[in-house]
């Protein structure tokens, strides 16, 4: 079975680093997009298995790349898990608005988020 | 004002109003005035009332006296006519025994002609003279008559009969009816003169009073409307007043106490419009800075805000870091290195934890939070808060339970801010209690939801119940250092719980423990923020 592919959006380098260091373990192929007009580019022409969206992003915001995402039929059944600010701040609710398959709130735990990406990406 | 009024305002008669006004004199002065005008044209009438009443009176003296002279005039020629027939009688005696009777008329015939000569004006005196003259004629041939009959004279008797004393009587009968007619033609004068002199009479009285009458109602008018226009304009000043237009000036004429009261009121008016501009100034002021302070207010929950995410994504990276090194994802940790990233992991959840309690403030005071309403299950609640935190009394030793009678149905509101809100207060609980127990429990009376948590900790004292929900409080600053936590967590779950229309509250006993609870609608809708 081929890879699959996960695709990281995020523009702080260290929490780059850590999605990187998680998935080093895995066999997972990590993709990587440092801004909300990158990350839509990347999608589109890899079509991923799995998207990690940050929700606050230069160029284009994370909930505006989601909605084109979702909007696209190539990209719009492509799990995608956006990474909210703060869990109450309402966020969360616009994310699933946006058409986010789930959220996590910043700072997560990272093995929340390992538990979420084998939730959509289970490892047999 | 009725129209007759406002006519006679605008004719000649409200000018006289205005000047009356303008009189420099009291109120007291010009109604005495008034007065004194009226009664001055009351005394004036009588006057002109008695003057005509003694005219009549006199006028008809006159008439009475003229009506003597006429009535002695008849007296006289009457004595005349017995003196001529008592002649006639003697000489048809042939004696003289009539004399003495001709001699009893004549002195009638003297008298009464003396008392007409001292009433008669001066123009019939010469005629009464003539007729005296020929009376002694008359009575010197009278006793030539007498003579000769005594001595029987009787052809001489008669012949001085027929050609002396006839003749005089004629003459004399002549004169006297000439007196008499020019004294009824005095009468007859003077009976027209007195009829005239009573219409003319009739007429003034009848006059006089009119002009007393219309000089005294346009003088009752003009004081008093001099009085009553100050008043009305007061009254429709004062109404401005009243209904928050100042500055408006009253304009009276008068120069008495309206005119003084008028310019107390423009005094007053000015000092209002003053007050009023400046407490609109004032007003103004406050509501630029009001404007100023909501901007800065909600610049800085925009900053914060902000910050949240800036401030949460190296706290991620340093948190992740941490556990995954934790994890041994890199590898293993040297024994020695696990206490200091454990701590380092503490400290970055305590700050996540202050960050997060500064931010739900400033959301909730720039009236930027909003509740989450939907169904929840209250059993969930205490379940998530029991196990976020029994590792925590595990370590501290202190029992820890939870009791959710089991018919509670399923509430609606915000559940995971009164996650938060249940979670502050067992998460206080614990902290402030050394030793004993901290315990949860859930009632539900007449669709009211009360959590509770009661624990045996430092409690607080009572002078300081009132204060502990407020901002940054904590029962004293040597309080924060050793417990930890940022004051925020009671007055950010007492907002929540005012925002899904509850109450929060605490009994408390100083070193015996506390009970905090929170009590809200099991059906909330959010409505109130």
């Amino acid at each position: 079975m081929k890879d699959r592919t996960v695709l990281h959006i995020e523009d702080n380098e260290y929490n780059r680093k850590i999605v990187r260091q998680l998935l080093s373990r895995t066999s997972l192929r990590l993709l990587e997009a440092v801004d909300g007009e990158e990350g839509l580019k990347v999608a589109q022409r890899e079509l991923p298995d799995l998207i990690l969206m940050d929700v606050q992003l230069p160029k284009l915001s994370g909930l505006d790349a989601t909605r084109l995402l979702r909007a696209d039929p190539r990209t719009a059944n492509i799990p995608l898990v956006v990474v909210t600010s703060f869990a109450l701040s309402g966020d969360d609710r616009r994310a699933m608005d946006a058409g986010a398959s789930a959220y996590l709130a910043k700072p997560y735990s990272p093995r929340d988020l390992m538990a979420l990406i084998n939730r959509f990406l289970p490892e047999n | 004002m009725a129209p007759p009024v406002i006519a006679m305002l605008a004719s000649p008669l409200g000018a006289l109003v205005r000047a009356v006004a303008r009189i420099r004199a009291s109120v007291h002065v010009k109604l005495l005035a008034g007065f004194l005008l009226i009664t001055g044209l009351f005394i004036a009438m009588t006057a002109v009332g008695l003057l005509l009443v003694r005219e009549t009176a006199r006028q008809t003296d006159l008439l009475d006296q003229a009506h003597e002279r006429v009535s002695w005039s008849r007296q006289i020629e009457h004595a005349l006519a017995m003196q001529m027939h008592f002649t006639s009688m003697a000489l048809l005696a042939q004696s003289d025994g009539s004399v003495s009777l001709i001699l009893r008329e004549n002195n009638r015939f003297n008298d009464t002609l003396a008392r007409l000569e001292t009433a008669a004006p001066p123009e019939e005196r010469a005629l009464i003279q003539s007729i005296r003259g020929a009376q002694e004629d008359a009575m010197a041939t009278v006793a030539d008559i007498a003579n000769a009959l005594r001595d029987r004279r009787l052809a001489d008797a008669t012949t001085a009969l027929h050609t002396r004393l006839e003749p005089t009587y004629q003459k004399i009968e002549a004169l006297v009816g000439s007196l008499v007619a020019a004294e009824e033609a005095r009468m007859a004068s003077l009976r027209s003169s007195i009829s005239a002199a009573r219409t003319r009479s009739l007429r003034l009285m009848a006059g006089f009073a009119v002009a007393a009458v219309v000089v005294a109602l346009a003088g009752g008018f003009v004081i008093s409307w001099s009085f009553i226009l100050p008043v009305r304009e007061a009254h429709g000043f004062l109404s401005d007043v009243a209904e928050g237009r100042f500055g408006g000036t009253i304009v009276v004429p008068n120069r008495d106490e309206f005119g003084a009261l008028a310019e107390r009121m423009n005094w007053m008016s000015r000092e209002l419009h003053r007050l009023d501009e400046e407490q609109r100034v004032a007003a103004e002021t406050l509501r630029g800075l009001n404007e100023r302070l909501a901007l800065a207010s909600r610049a800085k929950s925009e900053f914060l805000a902000n910050m949240s995410h800036e401030l949460r994504t190296p706290l991620n990276a340093i948190l992740g870091f941490t556990e995954i090194m934790l994890d041994e994802l890199y590898g293993e940790v040297p024994a020695g290195l696990r206490e200091p990233l454990v701590d380092i992991q503490t400290n970055g959840r305590h700050l996540l934890r202050l960050i997060n309690d500064v931010l739900d403030l400033s959301k909730i005071e720039a009236g930027r939070l909003e509740l989450g309403v939907g169904e929840y299950s209250v059993q969930e609640i205490v379940d998530v808060v029991q196990s976020s935190l029994k590792s925590l009394a595990f370590e501290k030793g202190l029992a820890f339970n939870v009791s959710v009678p089991p018919e509670i149905p399923p509430a609606s509101g915000d559940g995971r801010r009164l996650t938060q809100c249940l979670l502050n207060l067992a998460g206080n609980a614990l902290k402030f209690t050394r030793q004993g127990r901290v315990d949860i429990d859930v009632e539900l009376d007449d669709g009211w939801l009360t959590y509770r948590v009661t624990d045996t900790g430092i409690g607080i004292p009572a002078e300081e119940v009132e204060n502990i929900f407020a901002e940054f409080r904590q029962v004293d600053t040597t309080i924060t250092k050793e417990y930890g936590g940022t004051g925020l967590g009671l007055s950010i779950t007492k907002r929540l719980v005012e925002m899904h229309g509850g109450r929060i509250g605490v009994q408390s006993e100083l070193g015996k423990g506390s009970t905090f609870f929170f009590t809200v609608p099991l059906r909330a809708d959010g409505g109130v923020a």
